[in-house]
């Protein structure tokens, strides 16, 4: 993990109509918004839902989180879903803590993630669950 | 450095009291001693005070004072300095006996105006309580009957006595003497300290004689017959020990509000030699002066201003103008003082004294006297040693100069400053080599005829058997040995500076011991030894050339001293090379390592036996200062998981301490306006916890009730105002107690986090 995490550019890819964005090691108000900023990025391309991987992220803060509430806002107002993937120990007890686990879905890895949404989109439910 | 110590509010009312109870430090033990003390009980009738000059002596009794104030329809406690300034015996017992009977009616009414304030001594017999007045009023006749008829014996033993007479109507005290040496100077026919020892040891009150050490009990024990303090318990009032010379220097900044960091207050701790007096003066001109006291430059600017003119200079001046209070044999004392100071060792013949002096031998003694009296100098019959205290003789040489040798002013003080602050690292280096000495001397001490596995007096044999292995396994191999020493019983033991003064050239005072015992029993010439213990520094194993040339040198001493039968041990903190274990074998003489020491001590130490798994105390404190931003708090959320993995904390708790860490780190810096955009943290390992403190500079973080808005339960999200506060409620959830501190500038945050049982 760098100290200046926020300093690295978001790395997101598309997958059809599903973008994955890729957190990277530490999750704090700089890299917070550089995900929240291609998360929109990538909602106002047309992605109809998104997967958060978390795979890399060993740290996440409070101010961190308050930004993927809003990614999520975002999300749901563009009627986007939203599933977290690869979530790592640190991040699962923060998340839990402040509630977000209740907005969004939680997947193994990235693959487990897409495939959820796919299921989602096959029996015509959004995967994000009720705030 | 922010001022960490918030005071605490006072308990009682200061009357007589010159600092809040808060900065009243390292004195619990005095205290406890003169709370001891009470009428008809069946405990000490009475403790004499043996204090060290500028050591705080009269504050302890002030304070003690100002605590039994408080306690109502306990005995009335008496507070009395006595003074060379009422000039004569008859005026100082007058004075004590309006003194005595204001402070009784002061409090037996609940009302402190009257000790700072004494009405006249008629007056006093009118605001008496009704069951007081009485008694009152035929001492007061008394008194003024004896006074007229001017019998000073009378006198003296009527206002004595007041104590005695009061207790027998009724009204019990305590009696607090102050300055007692000091009745040496009055005039009369009355030798006031035999009658002060009379009354105090055979009255049914109890008293608390304090006074100069070097003075008090000569002042006491005069007459054919001295008095004997059988039913007296005694404190030795030191300066203070240096933890609580720092604590006392820490609060006073606060107190003061004077700004000062760690090094510059441990220098003053260090340069003040713990003494509540200077340290006090030192920090009240401070304040005064609005010095910040952050460098040893300012600090010693500071010095030396105090030196030339503060407090520190008109004590000097005062105890000088006492002894020599004509200025020609002041100006030659002065003279004389430096010059013997400037000698080897600081000494010179007595001899010298008188005719440099000019003084005849009865002239001379009471100089003398009172020169060892007040810590000076020493005076040993045939020569006078000028005392080391480097205030002193930093006093005494800019006297000199300025008085005697009459050079500029300029001049002293700029050539004072650079010699003191060039002796400021010194200093401190002194101090941290005296810290981490193994304490030889104290070990010496409690051999006490034990005895002990033979590998930890060998360095060579211990590291054959014991290299590599834990304390534990260590223990357990020590228990088995067969080979035993006994360790002689030792009677004396101390450095062995103060028996060869050339030992000073080539160790700290502290690194060498000489212990005088008994090997075997009986107590006989035969069985008599002398064990000399030295510590060489080192941060590897000690080769065959150091070795031989401490192998040399210390029989040299014991030669020099004239010890007969001789025990040499050396001690390095990591132990002996094979060469020099060849050599110390073949000298006989005994090695040890840091690690044998402390098993060694631990063995000797009743609550601390090896083989009950005790092991020397891990360092127990870490401190990191991290500046605001650049996610720097990752690098605090690193060490604290270092930290707490050694502690075995598991990996959940883990991640827990180092989120609230984080969050902690990112509440300092959004929260305030920090004037050094600095996180200072402490991490303080307990045997049961981790401790983390988090501290900044600037403005406050919001309050304790502000800081609840976001822990009532409610869900966070999709609250608007709730998710840029989560961190404390994060913080709150995670560790198992937090607390907010309130400091002057800034804001502390403690968290705790327990280990599962």
């Amino acid at each position: 993990m760098t100290d200046q995490a926020g300093e690295q550019p978001v790395r997101s890819e598309r997958a059809g109509d599903v973008a994955v964005v890729y957190a990277g090691e530490y999750l704090n108000k700089l890299s917070g918004e550089r995900v929240e900023r291609e998360c929109r990025r990538r909602l106002e391309e047309g992605c109809r839902a998104l997967v958060l991987d978390f795979r890399q992220t060993g740290m996440v803060n409070s101010i961190g989180v308050s930004i993927l509430l809003g990614v999520i806002d975002a999300a749901e107002r563009a009627g986007a879903s939203v599933v977290f993937s690869a979530v790592q120990h640190q991040a699962a007890q923060v998340f839990e803590m402040l509630g977000l686990t209740r907005h969004v879905r939680i997947a193994k890895n990235r693959t487990d993630a897409l495939a959820q949404i796919a299921n989602s989109a096959a029996v015509g439910v959004a995967p994000n669950k009720t705030k | 450095m922010s001022n960490e110590i918030p005071l605490q509010r006072s308990p009682h009312r200061r009357i007589l009291g010159r600092v809040a109870p808060d900065l009243f430090l390292g004195r619990s033990d005095a205290l406890a001693g003169i709370a001891s003390l009470a009428p008809h009980a069946s405990g000490p009738r009475g403790l004499l005070v043996l204090a060290a000059p500028a050591a705080g002596a009269s504050e302890l009794l002030r304070q003690a004072y100002d605590k039994f104030f408080q306690q109502h329809g306990a005995a009335s406690p008496i507070y009395f300095q006595w003074s060379r300034n009422d000039r004569t015996v008859a005026l100082a017992a007058r004075r004590f006996l309006h003194t005595f009977l204001a402070q009784l009616v002061a409090h037996r009414r609940d009302d402190p105006s009257f000790v700072n304030a004494p009405p006249p001594l008629r007056d006093l017999i009118d605001l008496a309580d009704p069951s007081d007045y009485e008694w009152i009023e035929r001492v007061v006749e008394a008194f003024e009957r004896a006074r007229d008829r001017a019998d000073e014996r009378a006198l003296v033993h009527l206002c004595l006595s007041a104590p005695q007479l009061a207790a027998a109507r009724g009204a019990r005290s305590l009696i607090l003497f102050d300055d007692v040496h000091s009745v040496d100077k009055l005039k009369g026919e009355v030798n006031l300290g035999i009658e002060i020892a009379q009354v105090a040891v055979h009255a049914e009150v109890p008293f608390v004689l304090s006074g100069l050490r070097r003075g008090l009990l000569d002042t006491l024990n005069g007459g054919d017959s001295p008095t004997r303090f059988d039913s007296f318990t005694t404190i030795n009032l030191e300066t203070l020990a240096d933890p609580d010379a720092r604590t006392l220097v820490d609060r006073l900044a606060y107190a003061r509000r004077v700004t000062l960091n760690e090094q510059t207050r441990d220098l003053i701790a260090q340069q003040f030699d713990g003494s509540p007096f200077y340290v006090s003066a030192f920090m009240q001109a401070a304040k005064r002066t609005g010095v910040e006291l952050t460098s040893f430059l300012n600090c010693q600017k500071l010095y030396v201003d105090e030196l030339m003119g503060g407090r520190a200079n008109r004590r000097f001046n005062a105890i000088l103008e006492e002894i020599a209070p004509v200025l020609t044999t002041r100006r030659a004392l002065v003279r004389v003082l430096h010059d013997s100071a400037v000698n080897a060792g600081g000494k010179s013949p007595a001899e010298a004294w008188r005719r440099r002096l000019e003084l005849e031998p009865e002239q001379l003694y009471p100089v003398m006297n009172a020169l060892h009296t007040h810590e000076l100098a020493s005076f040993n019959a045939t020569f006078m040693e000028i005392s080391a205290n480097p205030v002193w003789r930093d006093y005494l040489k800019a006297s000199y100069r300025l008085q005697v040798a009459a050079e500029p002013r300029a001049l002293v003080v700029a050539e004072t400053l650079l010699e003191t602050l060039k002796r400021a690292p010194q200093t401190m280096a002194r101090h941290y080599r005296r810290a981490s000495a193994l304490g030889l001397r104290e070990l010496l001490e409690r051999f006490d005829a034990q005895r002990v596995p033979a590998s930890l007096l060998h360095n060579d044999r211990f590291s054959r058997a014991y290299r590599g292995a834990d304390t534990e396994e260590a223990g357990a191999g020590l228990d088995a040995e067969t080979d035993l020493i006994r360790l002689p019983q030792v009677v004396h033991a101390a450095s062995c500076e103060s028996f060869h003064l050339a030992m000073r050239q080539v160790c700290d005072e502290e690194r060498c011991a000489v212990a005088h015992g008994f090997d075997a029993m009986p107590y006989a010439d035969a069985n008599e030894i002398v064990w000399i213990a030295a510590e060489i520094e080192g941060k590897m194993e000690i080769g065959r050339a150091l070795t031989e040339v401490w192998c040399d040198r210390l029989p040299q001493v014991a030669n020099a001293c004239g010890f007969r039968r001789v025990r040499l041990w050396l001690v390095s903190p990591e132990g002996f090379t094979a060469e020099a274990a060849e050599l110390l074998n073949e000298r006989d003489v005994f090695s040890s390592s840091r690690r044998q020491l402390e098993l060694l001590t631990a063995r000797l130490s009743p609550e601390g036996l090896i083989g009950e798994g005790a092991s020397p105390e891990p360092p127990d404190e870490f401190e990191m200062v991290i500046p605001m931003g650049g996610d720097t708090e990752l690098i605090a959320a690193h060490t604290v998981e270092q930290i707490a993995r050694r502690l075995k904390f598991m990996p959940e708790a883990i991640n827990q301490i180092k989120t609230a860490l984080v969050e902690a780190c990112i509440n300092a810096s959004e929260h305030s306006l920090s004037p050094d955009r600095k996180i200072y943290q402490r991490f303080r390992v307990e045997s049961d916890r981790l401790v983390v403190t988090v501290s900044s500079r600037g403005v406050r973080i919001p309050t304790a009730a502000q800081q609840g808005q976001n822990s009532n339960g409610h869900d966070p999200v999709g609250e608007s105002a709730g998710r840029r506060g989560w961190g404390l409620k994060l913080i709150r959830t995670l560790m198992d107690e937090v607390e907010f501190e309130r400091v002057d500038d800034g804001t502390r945050l403690r968290m705790t986090k327990f280990l599962p049982r």
